[in-house]
């Protein structure tokens, strides 16, 4: 049972609240600037071409354009993971990449001046599939890149990075198997996450070797840590972040554009922003990375796996940044569902010609299950084992192991998920609906339904580091030093409670400070679902530590030992005796105290999300409807219950649930325009389609921190896609393999449109599939019957 | 109507006026940087000629809602409306809802507090200017027809089941 | 967006003087909730140099009956379309579509007129100048059409010839059900164009100085079932993917009038003629719907891409002939008269 707490677990206004439903709260492109240009990109309209010349002549000298740079003008900045891609570079890798810059007097000036760029092209063979770009012969994107391969692993995460799951024997593994399986399944369709506002920078350069940025993003701390390297490591950056209109973890790297406004100002000598529109967001900006993987599985009948061998290729579009990460922590994540004595799981990340994949919420696990629980989904039907009884059989349990991003093996310390998916299961009624695999749970006519579940978890909710401050004031009040912004999931608010309850001060009376690198120490940011236990430890330590010295200082005041002492409310005294108190104010009025705490990376601690689902197809048009959504994760302690709530609801959007029903990124096959930058034909959820969505949130304390919490709300996008697929095959019949399950691929399953894209005879079609199903389901019904009638 | 009747042509405008949440507003249309052009957005000119940032910009094009206003009323997209085409009309933004005199919150900006209705908050702007022409025109709404008001407003975060709780709540008909 | 020149026109004669004027080079603006797209987007070779506003045209927004006959301003709004009570009550099926356009915000704005006249909404065509656009094309005359051998989901599956973007107006597809006619005014005057033979497609029907003044509907004979249904991946926003107007009026329990629209399937609306002959004298059964649904994909050929529309078609001519709703359980029985069918869901 969660223990009571005065701040923590209790629903408390966000301290932005205010701000945010006045209009008042202030993101990146409502910040107003003395002297401002504004900086456009000109973007490439080849996939794969040389620059061979490129005049800006005329662009230079349309009234109120201040600066046009190419790739001959700017130093040679390098990122990517190698870095391998200059900011601005003679060679244009996906259509949309960054040819030439503009800084003008306004937006739509700097718009008219791309078009006086005069550029020629020669245009070269462009790859857009990912095994077309392994073979020999293909396009190659960098010379530095031989066979478009990207090098695997990440320094990030140190010499021995995660880049493969090898270990025991496979070929016994097989052996001792029930059954084998394999399968290719691919998570291919590089859906978007697209927070609401764009992404943007407003860059002010001052002589010699200083910038200034003012950044949307998640952590601008990490910001001014990439830009730093990014710049060769001899310019000056201070990164200011405010209100962040959304990022789902795409805008942990928004180092081109942030580049794009550095470079303009230099060559202005004024500050300069660049928020891209739309469209640019769409093409130009952060995509899922595709997912492709062929598995063979080994399971014997009681669902123990013996054995997983395979390839997972994935596919990052024309470089990577964190794609070796993802695949790292993927490699780590899928152990974590997968108890598993016997692996041989090789990975390869693959560039191609299209927009970059990066970070999104799931951060490689999402990718990697929803290619390969299907697989193991083909093992589960012969055998005939219940998805909910393999994945409570199967995720991690105390004192297992895994090989975690690093490459070390750690050993998990954390609580076993199987009641939380009972509960979930129960709430969603999957016992009742469960019909076995390709079984509809309902038939009405021409409308099928199915059910399907998915899990994930990650034990990145202890990654990387985090430092804080908390200073106390003698008038009762304290203010935290943490380089956090606020992008949606309250946990500025958050690290106020946990503050507030460490300090026993109300909320009200403490401040967070802005979120600008120059001021606060050390922050990784809050990406995976570190933020509750990793930046909240750091906070609290902070807390803590001012607390004792506040303690320590005035103890000979009250005659105690500071151990004794409690403070409530600004006033301190012996525990047990408020009656003798004395105010913080017995510091000095001329003082404050700072208190620091740290968090060191700890990855013997796994979060778990399991995500079930209804659907209802209609076989006469291939239309997939969500009904039903049930969450059931275990948050040790939950901190805000409608902040978490909120996080839980985010499973539909941001590429979650959604990218297995109607999201996805369409690339053009021959000339890789990307053919829907728009927030019409890329389609999200409307408040005119919402279901019912419950989540069933247990509170297990953990040993995280002081309040014995972890962070869940991440994870929530990632479980639903392979739920959905699983649901979707049921309720038709037949599995399916992509994602999402448009109406021409439920259609294609069905029958009803053969190879060639012609429709077959729809009266037999039905008859068949009609006669199949029904057979099936009516077996089923009668044997429930029988042992109902028993019971 | 025949065209053939008195030859005169179409006429640009020199000034538009307008207000915008209750104050007058008069614009020169020109090129000048004081100035309004012709191919302004009303988004463009309350957030950059009239410092009312409030009123948020994310796809610009007319598919999200964030930048949802209402004049005379009716919520209509701001990023698809001409400054020029306003003359005469009421706006109301963000800004407006409040009142201007005790600083007390519209009750639906109140109640979008109290329900925690948003996350990143970006869309919230546009999410409360639909909801407020939703309860100028029917005070008593059910769940279904909140949802239909606001089909048309983008939020990613999935705050929608918050949103729908406090538009619900703060119907001064409504039975919450 | 680029400037341009604005002109608040104060009759439709000035609006059509001053397109003559501009010889090509204006725009008409009503809801402009398309015409930013265009001038935000720069897809066109051209830009315009003018924009003509037309909402400054007094009394153009009427919705009225004289004589059986429903006239329809071009300016008349569609949030005022979808909850004219003389429409729901006589037109549901043009009701349902001025509904089912867009969102509620644009449809506050949106005009009839303008609706009817929208560009196409080719991913190919649209593609935006800024990222690396815009696209060449068969329909601005300036290159192939990459749809035919490029992603083609949302194309015509029927009579496309050269371009084969699909007509995305959702109340043309209703208007041609009722064989409604455009008044339209010119240089030379007015006259008069059938909806359903109103596109083509390389563009529409209008001449260069053309406005859109009125929409008539002439009266049904007897009292029809209506029914519009839209399918689309995701509701609103989204354009149909494929759409289905029907009336069918059943006098002494056998069908004696039947008219089946198709949109978002050819350039144009199709009228289903052949399901429609079918359906003439015999009674509405689920049998004689899906037939009708057969009949109704006459002279399809799918590109690669969008055969899954011919299924779609189906259903919906089916389920539209039956007065069923678009996300219907069962097909059993037609249920007696549904006024207009596709109620909202839960």
């Amino acid at each position: 049972m969660a223990q009571e707490y005065r701040f923590i677990g209790k629903p408390t206004k966000r301290q932005d609240a205010a701000a945010i439903v006045t209009g008042g709260a202030q993101y990146l492109d409502d910040i107003k600037f003395h002297n401002l240009l504004h900086g456009k990109v000109l973007r490439s309209p080849h996939a794969h071409a040389y620059i061979v010349k490129i005049d800006k002549s005329r662009a230079e000298q349309l009234p109120g354009v201040e600066a046009v740079l190419t790739w001959e003008d700017v130093p040679d900045w390098i990122g990517g993971t190698p870095r391998v891609v200059r900011v601005l570079d003679r060679k244009v890798r996906y259509v949309g990449d960054a040819v030439a810059l503009v800084a003008a007097k306004n937006a739509q000036i700097a718009k008219e001046a791309l078009a006086l760029i005069e550029v020629v092209y020669q245009i070269l063979p462009a790859v857009f599939d990912l095994e077309e770009a392994m073979k020999p012969g293909a396009p190659q994107l960098y010379q530095e890149l031989p066979g478009n391969i990207v090098t695997a692993g990440t320094p990030a995460f140190g010499r021995n990075c995660l880049t493969e799951v090898v270990m025991g024997d496979v070929e016994k593994g097989f052996g001792e198997a029930d059954a084998v399986c394999e399968g290719t399944f691919g998570y291919e369709n590089i859906a978007n996450p697209i927070p609401p506002e764009p992404p943007g920078a407003v860059a002010h350069w001052e002589e010699p070797n200083r910038v200034t940025l003012w950044v949307s993003n998640q952590a601008s701390y990490l910001d001014k840590i990439i830009l730093f390297h990014l710049f060769g490591k001899k310019v000056e950056v201070r990164t200011h972040g405010a209100a962040c209109g959304g990022s789902f973890g795409t805008k942990l790297m928004s180092w081109q554009v942030q580049s794009y406004a550095t470079l303009l100002s230099k060559a202005t000598g004024r500050p300069v922003k660049i928020i891209f529109t739309k469209e640019e967001h769409i093409a130009a900006f952060v995509l899922r990375p595709g997912s492709r993987m062929h598995a063979r599985v080994g399971m014997k009948r009681d669902g123990t796996v013996t054995a997983v061998s395979g390839t997972w290729l994935v596919d990052t579009g024309y470089y990577s940044a964190t794609t070796q990460a993802q695949v790292a922590v993927g490699c780590g994540e899928i152990q974590l569902m997968t108890r598993c004595d016997n692996w041989d799981l090789k990975t390869a990340i693959v560039c191609t010609n299209r927009n970059a994949s990066g970070s999104v919420r799931g951060f490689g696990g999402q990718e990697l299950k929803c290619s390969f629980i299907p697989v193991l989904c083909l093992a589960m039907e012969k055998l005939n084992i219940d998805p909910v009884e393999f994945i409570k059989k199967n995720y991690v349990k105390p004192g297992d192991g895994y090989f975690w991003r690093d490459g070390d093996w750690y050993t998990y310390r954390g609580i076993d998920y199987s009641d939380c998916m009972d509960q979930g299961a129960r709430r969603f009624g999957w016992q009742e609906k469960w019909q076995g695999w390709l079984q509809p749970s309902a038939v009405d006519g021409p409308r099928r339904r199915g059910i399907g579940v998915g899990v994930h978890g990650n034990a990145d909710i202890g990654e990387d580091s985090s430092e804080a401050y908390v200073r106390l004031h003698p008038d009762g009040s304290a203010m935290l030093f943490s380089c956090i912004t606020e992008h949606g999931t309250g946990q500025r608010s958050n690290y106020v409670k946990m503050v507030a309850e460490v300090l026993q001060i109300p909320m009200e009376r403490i401040t967070v400070s802005p979120a600008d690198s120059l001021v606060n120490p050390f922050e990784y940011g809050p990406f995976g679902s570190r933020g509750t236990y990793a930046i909240g430890s750091a906070a609290i330590k902070a807390a803590e530590d001012a607390r004792r010295q506040l303690l320590e200082m005035v103890a000979p005041r009250l005659d105690a030992k500071a151990e004794d002492l409690e403070t409530v409310d600004g006033m301190i005294f012996v525990r047990g005796k408020p009656e003798k108190s004395i105010k913080w104010g017995a510091m000095g009025y001329e003082r404050t105290i700072l208190g620091y705490g740290r968090f060191d990376p700890d990855f013997t601690l796994a979060n778990c999300m399991t995500t079930f689902v209804e659907v209802e197809v209609d076989t006469e048009t291939g239309k997939v409807e969500l009904l039903h959504v049930v969450n059931a994760t275990d948050a040790g302690q939950i901190i805000d219950p409608p902040g978490l709530e909120g996080q839980l609801n985010g499973c539909l959007g941001s590429s979650g649930i959604d990218s297995a029903i109607f999201e996805e990124t369409v690339l053009d096959p021959i000339s890789g325009h990307i053919l829907n930058a728009n927030m019409i034909d890329y389609k999200w959820r409307t408040f005119s389609e919402l279901p019912p969505i419950d989540n069933v949130v247990l509170e297990t304390p953990v040993a995280s921190h002081r309040f014995k919490a972890i962070g869940v709300g991440e994870v929530a996008t990632s479980p639903g896609p392979m739920a959905i697929l699983m649901a979707v095959s049921n309720a038709v019949g037949v599995w399916l393999h992509e994602y999402p399950v448009t109406p021409e691929r439920v259609l294609k399953a069905l029958g009803k449109i053969n190879a060639n894209g012609k429709v077959n005879d729809s009266a037999k079609v039905n008859a068949k599939v009609n006669a199949k199903v029904n057979a099936k389901v009516n077996a089923k019904v009668n044997a429930n019957a029988g042992s109902g009638g028993a019971a | 109507m025949a065209a053939t009747n008195k030859g005169k042509t179409a006429k640009p405008a020199k000034v538009v006026a307008f207000s915008v949440n209750g104050k007058a507003v008069e614009l020169q249309i020109g090129s000048e940087p004081h100035q309004v052009e012709s191919s302004h957005t009303l988004a463009h000119t309350l957030r950059e000629t009239l410092g009312l940032v409030g009123t948020k910009i994310t796809c610009d094009n007319g598919a999200c809602g964030s930048c949802t206003v209402l004049i005379d009323g009716k919520a209509i997209l701001s990023c698809m409306t001409l400054t020029v085409e306003c003359q005469g009309k009421s706006v109301m933004t963000i800004e407006g809802l409040a009142d201007p005199v005790s600083g007390r919150l519209d009750p639906l900006q109140q109640s979008f507090i109290d329900h925690t209705a948003f996350q990143c908050g970006f869309c919230t702007p546009g999410m409360i200017m639909s909801a407020k022409a939703l309860l100028g025109e029917n005070a008593a709404p059910t769940e279904d027809e909140v949802k239909e008001a606001l089909s048309g407003n983008f939020c990613r975060c999935i705050s929608h089941y918050h949103v729908v709780k406090a538009v619900l709540a703060a119907a001064p008909g409504g039975s919450e | 967006m680029k400037p341009f020149l604005h002109l608040n026109a104060q009759t439709v004669a000035q609006a059509v003087k001053s397109l003559v004027k501009f010889e090509g080079r204006a725009r008409l603006n009503a809801g402009g909730t398309d015409l930013f797209g265009l001038l935000k987007d720069e897809f066109l070779p051209e830009y315009p140099e003018a924009i003509i506003n037309l909402k400054s045209v007094a009394g153009l927004n009427y919705l009225k009956q004289s004589k059986g006959i429903l006239r329809i301003g071009a300016l008349a709004k569609l949030c005022d379309i979808a909850e004219s009570p003389l429409i729901k009550e006589r037109y549901g099926a043009l009701a349902e579509a001025a509904h089912a356009v867009a969102s509620p915000q644009l449809r506050n704005v949106a005009t009839i007129g303008g609706n009817l006249c929208q560009d196409v909404r080719c991913c190919y065509y649209r593609y935006p100048r800024h990222l690396g656009g815009p696209i060449s094309c068969a329909r601005k005359g300036n290159g192939p059409c990459l749809a035919v051998r490029g992603d083609n989901r949302n194309h015509a599956i029927m009579e496309g010839r050269k371009c084969f973007a699909v007509c995305p107006s959702d109340t043309a597809v209703a208007l041609a059900a009722f064989d409604a006619r455009l008044v339209v005014v010119g240089p030379a005057g007015e006259r008069r164009i059938a909806v359903r033979d109103f596109y083509h497609p390389l563009g529409n029907a209008l001449e260069r100085d053309e406005i859109v003044k009125e929409i008539e509907v002439p009266a049904l004979a007897g009292r029809a079932r209506q029914s519009f249904l839209k399918f689309t991946l995701r509701r609103p926003i989204d354009f149909a993917v494929v759409s289905v107007a029907a009336l069918i009026v059943v006098e002494n329990g056998v069908c004696c009038e039947a008219r089946i629209a198709l949109g978002a399937v050819a350039p144009g609306v199709i009228r289903a003629t052949a399901a429609e002959e079918y359906l003439k004298g015999r009674a509405i059964d689920v049998e004689s719907a899906a037939q009708a649904g057969e009949l109704a994909l006459a002279g399809a050929r799918p590109l690669p891409k969008n055969a899954y529309k011919l299924e779609i078609v189906k259903t919906l001519v089916k389920r539209g002939v039956l007065g069923l709703p678009l996300e219907t359980a069962g097909e059993g029985d037609a249920g007696g008269p549904c006024p207009h069918g596709n109620p909202e869901r839960g």
